[in-house]
């Protein structure tokens, strides 16, 4: 039986990485929620992102610029796929839709590998991010603590962007019915685009983020989709606080089965969501009949 | 023509026979029909494998299987280096290649190499796919490349039901050359019982006797296997295993992990994860402050770990690997080959490239030896165990489960103030004869298969 | 647009299966040629002979799969795993290998199908995963974990005194061509079935399909099972195939795979995903085989795939469909093998009147409420129809008519009250048992089969009412179905429609959908008929011909009416029911109605509103 101290250290290290989870996916569940577009090139991004930093990084030795720079790349990066591709998909089946963002992926993916080759990058936590971190028994690094709280901020950030101010509103008014919005004079193809922009932005910020922490290989965006598959569906499709929620809860199940059999904690996810999509497919806080 | 025994080694019946001569004749677009007039001259041997179709021309083709995308590309991409290397060499006739191989004179048997790669994207189904394409329709006469043991298990089954000479790059599973040897696979290079043997009594010399060890451990086989080799001979060195932590292959977050870690008690941590897994936890080990109160171990290291991880981290780690570069200082014959990898390709070689190559040029060697390109015969070639110069010392097979024989050293990291130069990320603690770590003979259930 | 009749003779209605003998025997001559080499044909069939399933999940159904690798692979070890042992001759190990992942769709369907579009997808992604990790931790020692199964021995088959061994290559192919070609005559039939007509009814309009009286959770079961079939069976093929069975036979990469070549192949053809995979794994191989190419294979192999998808909507072999049939209606004409013969005007079928005593009421609410929350949107109405009435329903907007109309229908629960038809209480029992009863709604909004003819579109509730909510009949063919065609054509010459019956619905101006609307409710053989706003968005020509309509068709039927437009209202209704803020008005005949103050007071002064819905 676990001790307190550990089973509260994991408590906790699940929120962290929860935190940053639930900051990749807010930008699925947008994406999705607004366009209908389940963007499969979403873990690319973040690798974009994320590559995007280090060489800028190695150019300037300052990681704030780093992750400016990777937020911005992937920022256009997603305009870019935006405006050329997807929205040529917009009456298409969401199997196209799906297939096209998969096919983005792929390409994305192996431009990173052809440039950068198959050998793990490594950026180096920030100088003001080095050290332990001693919060009672808990040691913990500085930097995911601080990520930790870069992660919280940022989400603050984009919520503040949703809910007050009029963007936000025309993006979550599109969230709930994109015709209406459309009807309504808004100009309904320039949101998506800035929506897909800012789905792809969350997704290269977090790369840059989480940078530190890994190392950098091209084929590490697929895990990222996935999981945040699994917290978007387990929060509730379009759902912003329900990617927050979905975020912490998939950090904890990792987490915390961790401490029993972690052989089990990848699989124990996709048990939640199954779960979840059999008792209430909404997740837990999207709504009722959408689909 | 193809002419295949079932798995009781009776030949194929005549219903099959006809009715294969029957489509290839319409089918093969002439690719078989050359082969039957070869077939009516070759004289002594019968036809057996792509023997001897595939060697009917001046040329002789590998098939590389390796990993150019997926986690191990980089170690693919190395490996595909020390092909090239060794197949230029062999068909130059180089001096280098002699000192292994001594029989050479041009090429093999004087047929010239030539090479075909196949993305196995370290993925089993790819990489047989690959090695049957190559045997089909390239005639291979040896297939090579692999990382993970999955790859060269798969690989090495498929080549025995095909008679052709399977030649593992990388693998580090115990199984390799044991449960599931092949006759028709080789493995050359060190792997889990080896280097947890050779490390353990050179980590209590430099460490101490009485050390508390926690493990890292992938979940596969070969995650566990290492483990089981390692806990048994630190343990016989009086070590203590405080316990395990085994997470899903792949993991990129190794928190949850390293905070049990961090709690166990233990002075020494033990990686046995590879590749990219290996990189991700020790950078967030190192973060976790873990490296400051434990030593690290990476018993069986990828080729690449230093580079990925730098200086830095890796100073004082101890690792076990199959090749070093700075070897070159003690081994007139690495330092051949250092020096030629460098000029063709503008960098170091790793243990990666350093496999390959020899592996290409062993098999070359068994051939001249069996003078002939007849699979049994080389096969039995290789297994007299016939001792060879290499990069490392002394090479050779062992008869009775094809596993290699060889030196490997053990290294240290070092610290960044006495690196001379990019590349000097190690120390050689000590080179390990090889000989002396072997497990006995049928430890791991080796039974090997027919030669036809 | 190609209405005359064709004469389907057996011949032609099995070409496709002629095209397929001959393409698989023709092949190992000529694709060599082109570097497709036997290997890569067998490998091709077997990715083949798996989407062959999955095409009549995804293709017809519309149902889109992630983790179809589930059954590929439990399939595949099952098969690889009793082949290993020794235990069982080959055909045997196939079998079991099939029938286990059969097995498995039966659970995993029931837990997925519960749900639609990106939710089903996103949970059959999640048992996929979950069986990928069965397959590497739990059931380890059963299949190899990472290693996967090697050494499965090469196919052998004893036919009494001779051994047939199958060995690589050539013969290989033909074994497994073999299986393919059976699969495809099975799938043949099946999408020709009246089974595989409920089937495409539910990938263009599920909710109609079930209004029309299609249990369609039987069927996305039935066919989800079919489907894990398919894939058990090809992953049994491809590891007796390599002697070798891939743990990765269980990862999102094979199923996400499958849906690749399916879509870029074209779907709802069969042959599209053969088609995709001899395009894809062409390109896997061959790209590699340039020189120098190295690790830009995957690149490349991207872009094309981009490119594939964006330039062909249907898929490659959906272009190659419409370039060849431009005189084809549909492509769909080609799954038909109904022989058409001019019927005389023979009459449609109603179902038979079971009333209890003679002067009940065949339709009855008894208080019905309908509350959401704090908004009370039908309260408390009480509402009886008589045999053979045509009763009428006004209100103005918001008057909760269409929520009524709903709960008559049995397709919204009644928060309070009951709803009884011919005696038998039907509150809340669903549509689909409601229209085998013998009632039917047709729709304000048109609820029909857009990708479909006039012809197929009527069959679907004529395939309801002969068959019965459900019926796993996918061998049989259309044409077995007693009576299909009269019963077809008297629905259809019933609404006018009989010079449109081989046109697609998608082609027809609006006043014909709308008829085809009513066509389609008529056709269910209801006696009572529920029409919500049956002139909605029909010019003043069009209004006439339909109340026309619906004035001839009332005999033997009793029928209910919610319009806006008051002039056809008061020239068709009997009695009017008037609902207003969820109660009722007053109830009475149109003239009492029109004289009603309160009637008037409600809609505002408006005797003679006209409202264009």
């Amino acid at each position: 039986m676990p001790s307190l101290s550990l089973f509260l250290s994991q408590l906790f290290n699940g929120l962290a990485s929860g935190l940053l989870l639930a900051l990749i996916s807010t930008g699925l569940t947008i994406i999705y929620g607004t366009l209908g577009v389940v963007n499969f090139a979403h873990g690319a991004l973040f690798v974009v992102g994320a590559y995007a930093g280090y060489t800028v990084y190695g150019m300037t030795h300052s990681f704030v610029i780093a992750i400016v720079a990777g937020a911005l790349v992937s920022l256009v990066v997603g305009l870019i796929i935006e405006r050329g591709l997807v929205r040529l998909f917009y009456g298409r089946p969401p199997e196209d839709q799906i297939l096209v963002t998969f096919g983005v992926a792929i390409i994305l993916v192996e431009i990173v590998r052809g440039i950068f080759g198959g050998v793990s990058l490594s950026v180096p936590t920030p100088v003001w991010g080095h050290g332990i971190a001693h919060i009672g028994t808990l040691i913990y690094p500085l930097y995911r603590l601080q990520v930790l709280f870069i992660s919280a901020g940022t989400l603050l950030v984009l919520y503040f962007v949703l809910y007050r101010t009029s963007l936000g509103l025309i993006v979550r008014a599109g969230i709930e019915d994109s015709l209406m919005v459309n009807i309504l004079g808004i100009n309904v193809k320039r949101i998506f685009l800035v929506v897909f922009g800012l789905g792809a932005m969350a997704a290269g910020y977090a790369g840059v983020i989480d940078a530190p922490i890994v190392t950098l290989a091209p084929d590490m965006g697929f895990r990222v989709l996935v999981d945040s598959f699994v917290v978007v569906v387990i929060g509730g499709v379009g759902s912003f606080p329900g990617a927050i929620v979905g975020g912490i809860i998939a950090g904890e199940i990792l987490s915390l089965t961790s401490m029993f059999d972690p052989a089990y904690s990848d699989v124990m996810l996709f048990v939640v969501m199954a779960l979840v999509l059999i008792l209430r497919p909404q997740g837990i806080m999207g709504q009722e009949g959408r689909e | 023509m193809d002419h295949k025994k079932d798995s009781n080694g009776n030949p194929d019946s005549g219903v099959d026979r006809r009715s294969l001569l029957k489509m290839g004749v319409g089918a093969a677009g002439g690719a078989l029909l050359p082969a039957v007039p070869g077939m009516a001259l070759a004289a002594d041997k019968p036809a057996i494998g792509n023997y001897p179709a595939g060697v009917s021309g001046d040329t002789v083709f590998i098939g590389l299987t390796v990993d150019l995308t997926g986690p191990y590309s980089a170690e693919g991409s190395d490996e595909q280096k020390g092909y090239e290397l060794a197949a230029e060499q062999l068909n130059a006739g180089a001096p280098e290649i002699k000192k292994i191989s001594p029989l050479t004179k041009k090429g093999i048997l004087g047929k010239t190499v030539k090479l075909g790669v196949i993305d196995a994207q370290t993925n089993p189904n790819s990489a047989v796919q690959a090695a049957t394409r190559f045997i089909h329709d390239n005639k291979a006469m040896m297939i090579s490349g692999s990382v993970s043991s999955a790859v060269a298990i798969a690989l090495q089954k498929v080549c025995d039901r095909e008679k052709t000479i399977y030649m593992a790059a990388i693998s580090g599973s115990n199984a390799t050359t044991g449960k599931d040897c092949q006759r028709y696979g080789f493995r050359m290079c060190y792997f889990a019982y080896t280097a947890a043997k050779a490390i353990s009594p050179v980590l209590a010399k430099s460490l101490g006797k009485n050390r508390k060890a926690v493990y890292l451990v992938p979940d596969y086989t070969y995650g566990h296997t290492t483990y089981d080799s390692m806990k048994e001979f630190t343990e016989k060195e009086g070590w203590t295993t405080v316990g395990q932590q085994v997470h899903p292959l792949g993991s990129k977050d190794y928190s949850s992990y390293l905070i049990n870690i961090a709690n166990s008690g233990a002075d020494t941590l033990v990686v046995i994860d590879y590749g990219a897994d290996a990189a991700n936890s020790i950078k967030q080990a190192k973060q976790f402050g873990i490296l400051d109160k434990m030593t690290l171990v990476v018993p069986y290291m990828a080729p690449f770990l230093g580079e990925e991880l730098g200086a830095e981290t890796m100073q004082g780690v101890y690792g076990g690997s199959g090749f070093w570069w700075t070897l070159e200082d003690k081994y007139p014959i690495a330092k051949d080959f250092v020096t030629a990898f460098e000029k063709k390709f503008g960098e170091k070689p790793h243990d990666s490239a350093y496999t390959a190559y020899m592996v290409t040029a062993l098999w070359a060697d068994g051939i001249e030896r069996a003078g002939t390109f007849y699979p049994p015969d080389v096969i039995k070639a290789l297994e007299k165990g016939v001792k060879r110069d290499g990069p490392v010392g002394k090479v050779w097979f062992r008869g009775e489960d094809h596993q290699g024989v060889v030196n490997f050293p053990i290294l240290r990291g070092k610290k960044p103030s006495e690196m001379k130069n990019k590349s000097d990320l190690f120390e050689v603690v000590d080179v390990i004869d090889g000989s002396t770590v072997m497990p006995p003979v049928g430890h791991f259930g080796c039974k090997l298969g027919s030669y036809t | 647009m190609n209405t005359a009749a064709r004469s389907t003779s057996p011949l032609r209605r099995h070409l496709p299966e002629l095209y397929v003998a001959l393409g698989l025997i023709i092949g190992p001559f000529v694709l060599p040629y082109i570097g497709i080499n036997s290997d890569l044909m067998t490998r091709v069939l077997i990715w083949g002979l798996f989407g062959l399933g999955f095409d009549l999940l995804f293709g017809y159904t519309g149902l889109l799969s992630f983790g179809q690798a589930a059954f590929f692979g439990t399939g595949g070890f099952v098969t690889a795993y009793l082949l290993t042992t020794g235990s069982v001759s080959m055909l045997e190990a196939l079998l079991v290998g099939t029938v286990v992942a059969a097995i498995t769709g039966i659970v995993i369907g029931y837990l997925t199908l519960r749900r639609t579009g990106i939710y089903f997808a996103m949970s059959t992604l999640a048992f996929g995963e979950m069986f990928f990790f069965l397959e590497n931790s739990v059931f380890k020692s059963y299949t190899g974990g990472e290693n996967g199964i090697a050494g499965v021995p090469p196919p052998t088959i004893s036919l009494g005194s001779t051994v047939l061994h199958i060995s690589s290559g050539w013969p290989m192919y033909c074994f497994v061509a073999v299986f393919f070609y059976i699969g495809y005559i099975i799938a043949r039939r099946i999408v020709r079935s009246p089974f595989g007509a409920v089937l495409k009814a539910i990938r263009g309009n599920p909710k109609r399909a079930i209004a029309l009286g299609h249990a369609t959770n039987r069927y996305k079961l039935t066919v989800f099972v079919i489907a894990a079939a398919y894939g058990g069976l090809a992953g049994g093929l491809l590891g007796v195939f390599q002697a070798y069975m891939p743990p990765d036979a269980f990862t999102l990469d094979t199923s996400a795979q499958l849906v690749i070549q399916t879509v870029m192949g074209g779907a709802g053809t069969l042959l599209g995903p053969l088609l995709g995979a001899t395009i894809w794994l062409y390109l896997y191989e061959g790209l590699q085989n340039i020189a120098g190419i190295g690790a830009y294979w995957k690149l490349i192999l991207g872009v094309v795939f981009v490119i594939l998808v964006t330039v062909f909507s249907h898929g490659v072999g959906g272009a190659l469909i419409q370039t060849f049939s431009r005189k084809r209606a549909s492509p769909a004409d080609a799954d038909d093998d109904l022989p058409v013969e001019s019927h005389g005007a023979s009459s449609l079928d109603i179902v038979p009147a079971t009333s209890s005593a003679a002067g009940a009421p065949v339709l009855e609410a008894r208080g019905i409420t309908k509350q959401y929350g704090g908004l009370i949107a039908v309260s408390d109405v009480t509402f009886s129809l008589a045999e053979g009435e045509l009763r009428g329903v006004i209100g103005p907007n918001g008057a909760g008519k269409s929520t009524f109309f709903a709960m008559l229908a049995g397709e919204l629960a009644t928060t309070h009250g009951q709803v009884f038809f011919r005696g038998q209480e039907i509150t809340g029992i669903g549509v689909t048992a409601v229209c085998q009863l013998g009632m039917s709604k047709s729709y304000q909004i048109n609820q029909l089969f857009e990708s479909l003819t006039v012809r197929q579109n009527t069959m679907i509730p004529v395939l309801a009412r002969r068959r019965g909510s459900f019926r796993p009949d996918m061998l049989r063919g259309l044409h077995h179905v007693q009576g299909l065609d009269a019963q077809v054509e008297a629905a259809v010459q019933l609404v006018g429609l009989s010079h449109r019956i081989d046109s697609l619905v998608s082609e027809l101006p609006y006043g014909e959908k709308r008829r085809l609307e009513i066509g389609l409710a008529l056709a269910t053989g209801a006696n009572v008929l529920l029409f919500d706003e049956p002139l909605a968005g029909l010019g003043p020509e069009e209004r006439v011909h339909v109340v026309a309509l619906l004035k001839s068709i009332r005999k033997g039927r009793s029928m209910v009416v919610v319009e806006h437009d008051m002039d056809a209202m008061f020239e068709l209704a009997e009695r009017i029911t008037v609902l207003y803020e969820g109660r009722k008005l007053a109830e009475g005949t149109p003239d009492e109605i029109r004289a009603d103050s309160a009637v008037q007071a409600a809609y505002l002064g408006g005797m003679d509103e006209h409202e264009s819905a």
